[in-house]
């Protein structure tokens, strides 16, 4: 379990939430990525202080380094057709989407909230002991919202890989940094790092096909597209 | 001894052959000829070889286990045998008619291969063992028939098999979740065992009741009973051999052969007369075979009119059994062949009629007994034997259907029976009076509709020789009822066995 | 039920041939994907004898257990344990991967030199083998850790098999479907991660003995249940499916409504018969979607136009049929006789939905692939045409329909039996509603076939082999039906 009251923790937990709260809602995209790199790297401190070394290795390779190189590759920035990554998230939805991205957010917090109420009672007692599991609890809650509001690809992206380290912190803060959580959270790393990746080729081969507008989202373009 | 290979042999012929004209290339008429006929030939001398066990006191049965208490079981018995007997000899019959009807037709070896898996699911609806395997059968039929419902690919066929299929469908779900009610109360129960469900009746009235209801509400469907009948009168868009075989006989024959196992074999006689069902399956009869020949009598073209009559003469045979008797019985039985015979010659008449002169109405038929004298003739036994003229072999059935009312007590039964016997007169007479009396096209006054030359006699011989098979077939039938393995021999050999045991 | 799982201890220590069946089943079709990767087979006769191997394995882990019944593997490695059993189920789902994969691998060459060559179809092997190396481990596998790696290798296999055609719009599906899989799979991760935190331990029989019914176990198996129910597309989670199937290669839809939608359910089922050991409301709220599942699955297929929305959205409907058997195995008011009906009825409709659904993709592939058109409209004479793929995507709906014989009517008959017995009233009107409605769209499929009137005279020839696979398959679905007492007594075989 993470050790009470200690001043590193709470600056590092404090740095989590902020950078992760400006990677997610920073238009500027290419900012937002090189924030993306700036988090990874500060989950790898927040790894090796709570003692998980393997972890922090994986974090800084896989996370830092290959999430962020795909990050870049996915706005366009090692290709000379890359498009312009520097727009503003506009969209319009049809209204059952929005509805249905609502439940799910909702669906998700209400979970999250009764882990927080049944798994976690000594948080739910005393909220500031552990600051890292309040932070993954933040990093969970902001990268849902990102992931419910924001289209652009690249965009949803960020805010899956936000949610994901949110999730790795919460299930270190209830299970502890044993042996089998950390290959838990190392496999979950591979597979953030495999999808971003993929998501990064996918994003990439639609602008090419059909445009840097496509990047801005599976709205209008999806029907068109069909 | 138990000869298991037997019925499942005689199942296989027919998928055999549809496998096989499947597989066949389109063009391939002579070998897909050869194909049909030689299965059909095969059948029935199988069929036969099973009546001569079944009239020596063995039952063949072929059974292997599905899932846990449900089995897969063929077994000959007398009832299925009569009622393969006559799918197969029809489907002789039917398959010459069907070569000469559909000389040079397209889409012939779909047409050939699902009209041999019918075959295929009425010969499996006879020889069915037990619940389980009659609905799977049955099931067949609806599928395998509908694409010879829409066969002309036109939007009338096809409207036509829209409504088939919602009718049939509903009804097997119905059907399904009457037979899985009864295995959950019952457990595995085969048309064989001897006592029935009267166990169950002290506790579980309602049930048995309801169950009741949903099998023969599902099988009255395609036994085509007011007023699960609508389906019938449209689906005579699909080609004469079809409506000659199918909607005559095996498809409305099923649903009546499915309410006689559900009575017979599942039941049992008393236990139905208990729950009191059969008076309610009487007057429904008798409300279809009134309403039936009324809409009969209203209709202006050739083939509506003998499919409402068919929905009328169907329910005798639900009427026979309904009435509780071994003379009941037995004319329900023998009406089962009776009319199997005398309404194919019928279909295959109307078929040659539009085939030969271009007929459909029946204001265009005047005078065509002297161009199609064969024909005619065929048409005229055929109409009076629905009519129930003796000696022919409608005549017999109705009445023992008479003498089993007034046995029965059920007088108003004779009533029905004279009321419907008089509007067959009425809505069959006139086409005789037109066929033979009225002077038309052949004495030189106007033409038909749409004349073809199809053959050296008054028509193609392979639409032809059918046809006087199966009026002849009609004529036997009646005038040699008392020779054994007549039809009528064969339903007292099966009512004997449900009465005497 | 945990018995029903294979998770008890075995009574003979597993063989060297059974590990050797064992490695060769698991790595494989990975290995054979990859090798496919560098040598792309053009014709089938070399795919066929490469899989051999694969198909053999199979066959000896059939017969291990056959003669000494349920086996179990584990090691250690650093801490973290990795177990692995092998009982009736998993060999029945075994083979139906493997089998279905093997379909599916003959048809790809045919398909690839009849469409436009693409750049990126040499990549199909390998994912196609590691979805298949992913999907045996997870039929196998009994820890969470294991399943997780395993779940999310299927997932992401999957994703990139489906975005090969390399469409915009097939593009754009497949990013929205990675990322609600990923999403998914994160919270997945989350009920592990209470798991791991109240029991200190992942592997499912140690949790079977220990789990018992509180808030966490609750909270968990909602939180696993909702990532796996968003990958298994079950209703109201079912919005990516069809866009995904819309462009994808004929093989990959096959495999994946065939096989990697049933992996999540599979899991699901498993995860929650240990966690939700008493639990009444969460199985009713599934099954209850379910019977949503199968009315709405019904009429987006009922109203759609294009061939193969039609056939992505029955499937919609089909795992309703299945959500509505959940009460019948998980709550615990049930009978045991009604119990075993419905665990039959719910394997065999599931394995035979499998082969009924590859079959049917690949009929509508090749119809699609013969006429270039994809929409209903397009197949206007078809009946005459190409009798044989309309045979077997006629023979894959009866299956679908649960008519008989075949394997759905025999799974339905099973299904409505427990719930006659068990008085799920609802449970029955569901299932009888769905085969009418699922007759509805076949027939309305069929309905365009038959009409003579669209003159057409291109078509496309197929290579050969294409329709016989289907066949073969559509064919697999029918006899499952009949002979279904064979598969069904491995299941129950399971726990000895």
């Amino acid at each position: 379990m993470i050790a009470s009251f200690d001043a590193t923790e709470t600056v590092l937990a404090l740095c989590l939430t902020g950078i992760s709260l400006v990677c997610l809602y920073d238009r500027h995209l290419v900012r937002a990525c090189c924030f993306f790199v700036a988090f990874a790297l500060t989950m790898t401190t927040a790894w090796w202080h709570i003692g998980a070394s393997w972890l922090a290795v994986v974090e800084f390779l896989l996370g830092a380094l290959m999430t962020g190189l795909s990050l870049f590759y996915a706005l366009g920035l090692f290709l000379p057709r890359g498009a312009s990554p520097l727009i503003r998230d506009t969209f319009v939805d049809v209204w059952p989407r929005k509805v249905a991205r609502v439940f799910l957010v909702l669906g998700w917090l209400v979970m999250l909230g009764a882990v927080i109420r049944f798994a976690i009672p000594g948080l739910f007692n005393a909220p500031l002991e552990q600051p890292l599991l309040l932070a993954g609890i933040m990093m969970i809650a902001s990268g849902l919202g990102a992931f419910a509001l924001h289209r652009h690809l690249v965009r949803r992206l960020l805010a899956f890989n936000i949610l994901g380290s949110g999730v790795f912190m919460v299930l270190v803060g209830v299970a502890g940094p044993t042996a089998t959580a950390q290959a838990l959270i190392s496999v979950g790393l591979c597979i953030a790092w495999l999808g971003s990746m993929l998501a990064a080729l996918l994003i990439q081969q639609l602008v090419y096909l059909a445009g840097a507008d496509s990047m801005r989202g599976d709205g209008d373009l999806g029907e068109r597209a069909r | 001894m138990n000869a298991a290979w037997l019925p499942l042999t005689t199942l296989l012929t027919s998928l055999l052959a549809a496998a096989v004209i499947f597989t066949l290339p389109e063009n391939a008429r002579q070998l897909r000829t050869s194909a049909n006929l030689l299965a059909a030939v095969g059948k029935i001398i199988l069929v036969g070889l099973m009546a001569v066990r079944v009239s020596a006191g063995h039952e063949d049965t072929f059974s292997f286990q599905i899932v846990g208490s449900v089995d897969f079981v063929l077994r000959a018995d007398a009832l299925g045998v009569m009622f393969a007997g006559l799918s197969s000899l029809l489907w002789l019959c039917t398959t010459v008619y069907a070569i000469g009807y559909l000389e040079g037709s397209a889409n012939r070896k779909r047409f050939f291969g699902f009209f041999s898996l019918c075959v295929a699911s009425t010969l499996g609806i006879a020889l069915a063992g037990n619940l389980f395997t009659f609905l799977i059968f049955y099931e067949m039929l609806t599928l395998s028939t509908y694409p010879l419902v829409v066969h002309a690919g036109t939007q009338k066929a096809l409207d036509a098999g829209r409504i088939y299929l919602r009718y049939t469908l509903s009804a097997g779900v119905v059907l399904l979740l009457g037979a899985v009610l009864l295995y959950a109360l019952t457990g595995e129960h085969t048309f064989s065992s001897e006592e029935g469900l009267g166990n169950y009746l002290a506790h579980h009235r309602g049930l048995l009741l309801l169950i009741f209801a949903l099998l023969v509400g599902g099988l009255a469907v395609k036994a085509a009973m007011v007023p699960l009948h609508g389906w019938l009168p449209r689906a005579m868009v699909a080609p004469a051999p079809v409506s000659a075989l199918l909607h005559a006989v095996a498809v409305v024959k099923a649903g009546a052969f499915g309410i006689l196992r559900v009575i017979y074999d599942l039941y049992g006689i008393e236990l139905s007369v208990e729950l009191g069902v059969t008076t309610a399956l009487a007057v429904m009869a008798s409300i279809t075979i009134i309403y039936g020949s009324l809409r009969a009598l209203a209709q202006q073209e050739l083939k509506p009119r003998l499919a409402f009559s068919t929905i009328s003469q169907v329910s005798y045979v639900v009427l026979g059994v309904s009435l509780f008797g071994p003379f009941g019985t037995i004319g329900a039985l023998a009406h089962l062949l009776h009319q199997g015979l005398m309404k194919v010659t019928l279909f295959f008449c109307a078929g040659n009629y539009a085939e030969e002169l271009g007929i459909h109405r029946i204001d265009e038929m005047d005078g065509a007994g002297r161009r199609m004298p064969l024909t005619s003739l065929a048409f005229t036994i055929g109409a009076l034997g629905m009519i129930g003229l003796p000696p022919l072999a409608g005549f017999i059935t109705k009445w023992y259907l008479g003498v089993g009312a007034v046995q029965a007590q059920m007088y108003w039964v004779v009533a029905v029976l004279v009321a419907s016997s008089s509007l067959n007169a009425m809505y069959f007479l006139p086409i005789l009076h037109r066929l033979w009396f009225r002077t038309g096209p052949a004495h030189g006054q106007g033409q038909w509709p749409k004349e073809q030359r199809l053959g050296r006699l008054e028509t193609h011989g392979w639409l032809l020789w059918p046809m006087v098979f199966t009026a002849l077939a009609s004529l036997g039938a009646g005038l040699l009822a008392g020779l054994p393995f007549s039809p009528l021999d064969w339903a007292s050999r099966v009512a004997s066995g449900e009465y005497l045991p | 039920m945990i018995w029903r799982f294979g998770l008890s201890d075995s009574t003979f220590e597993p063989l060297i041939s059974a590990h050797w069946a064992l490695g060769v089943a698991l790595a494989a079709p990975l290995l054979l994907g990859l090798m496919g990767a560098v040598l792309p087979p053009k014709r089938a006769w070399p795919v066929a004898l490469g899989y051999l191997p694969v198909l053999v394995s199979g066959v000896a882990l059939l017969c291990t257990f056959e003669q000494s019944g349920l086996m179990r593997w584990q090691w250690e490695l650093a801490g973290v344990g990795v177990s692995l059993r092998l009982n009736g189920l998993g060999v029945l789902l075994l083979l139906t991967t493997q089998w279905i994969g093997f379909a599916a691998a003959l048809y790809t060459p045919g398909l690839l030199r009849l469409g436009e060559t693409e750049p990126l179809s040499r990549w199909l092997w390998p994912l196609m083998g590691g979805l298949l190396s992913a999907l045996s481990l997870i039929w196998l596998a009994t820890d969470l850790l294991t399943l997780y790696v395993a779940l999310e290798l299927m997932g992401l296999a999957a994703v990139g098999m489906l975005i090969l055609s390399g469409k915009p719009a097939a593009l754009l599906a497949g990013m929205r479907y990675l990322l609600l899989a990923l999403v998914g799979s994160l919270a997945y991760l989350l009920g592990v991660a209470l798991v791991l935190g109240q029991w200190g331990r992942l592997d499912l029989q140690g949790l079977a003995e220990m789990v018992e019914p509180g808030p966490v176990a609750w909270i968990s198996a909602a939180l696993m249940g909702a990532g796996l129910a968003l990958k298994a597309a079950l209703f109201p989670l079912h919005g990516w499916l069809s866009p995904v199937h819309g462009s994808a290669w004929t093989p990959v839809s096959a495999l994946h409504a065939a096989l990697v939608i049933k992996a999540s359910l599979f899991l699901l089922l498993q995860l929650w018969s240990i966690l939700l050991t008493d639990s009444f409301y969460a199985p009713h709220i599934i099954a209850l979607l379910g019977a949503l599942a199968i009315v709405w699955g019904g009429v987006l297929a009922w109203r759609t136009d294009s061939l193969k929305t039609l056939v992505a959205s029955s499937t919609v409907a089909q795992l309703g049929y299945l959500m509505v058997v959940f009460p019948l195995l998980l709550s615990p008011d049930i009978s045991p006789l009604s119990r075993a009906l419905a665990w039959d009825g719910f394997w065999l409709q599931l394995i035979g939905h499998a082969f009924a659904k590859a079959a049917m993709f690949m009929a509508a592939g090749n119809l699609m692939l013969a006429t270039g058109e994809a929409t209903l409209k397009g197949l206007a004479g078809t009946s005459r045409r190409m009798p044989l793929s309309l045979l077997v995507l006629g023979i894959a709906a009866v299956t679908l329909m649960g008519l008989p014989p075949s394997a759905g009517f025999t799974a339905k008959w099973l299904l409505l039996d427990a719930m006659v017995k068990s008085q799920q009233w609802w449970a029955i009107a569901a299932l009888l509603i769905g085969s009418l409605l699922t007759a509805a769209y076949v027939f309305r499929l069929f309905r365009y076939s038959f009409y003579e009137s669209a003159p057409r005279h291109h078509y496309q020839p197929l290579a050969p082999g294409m329709d016989l696979i289907a066949l073969t398959l559509a064919l697999a679905a029918f006899a499952l039906g009949l002979l279904a007492h064979f598969p069904l007594t491995l299941l129950h075989e399971g726990g000895a």
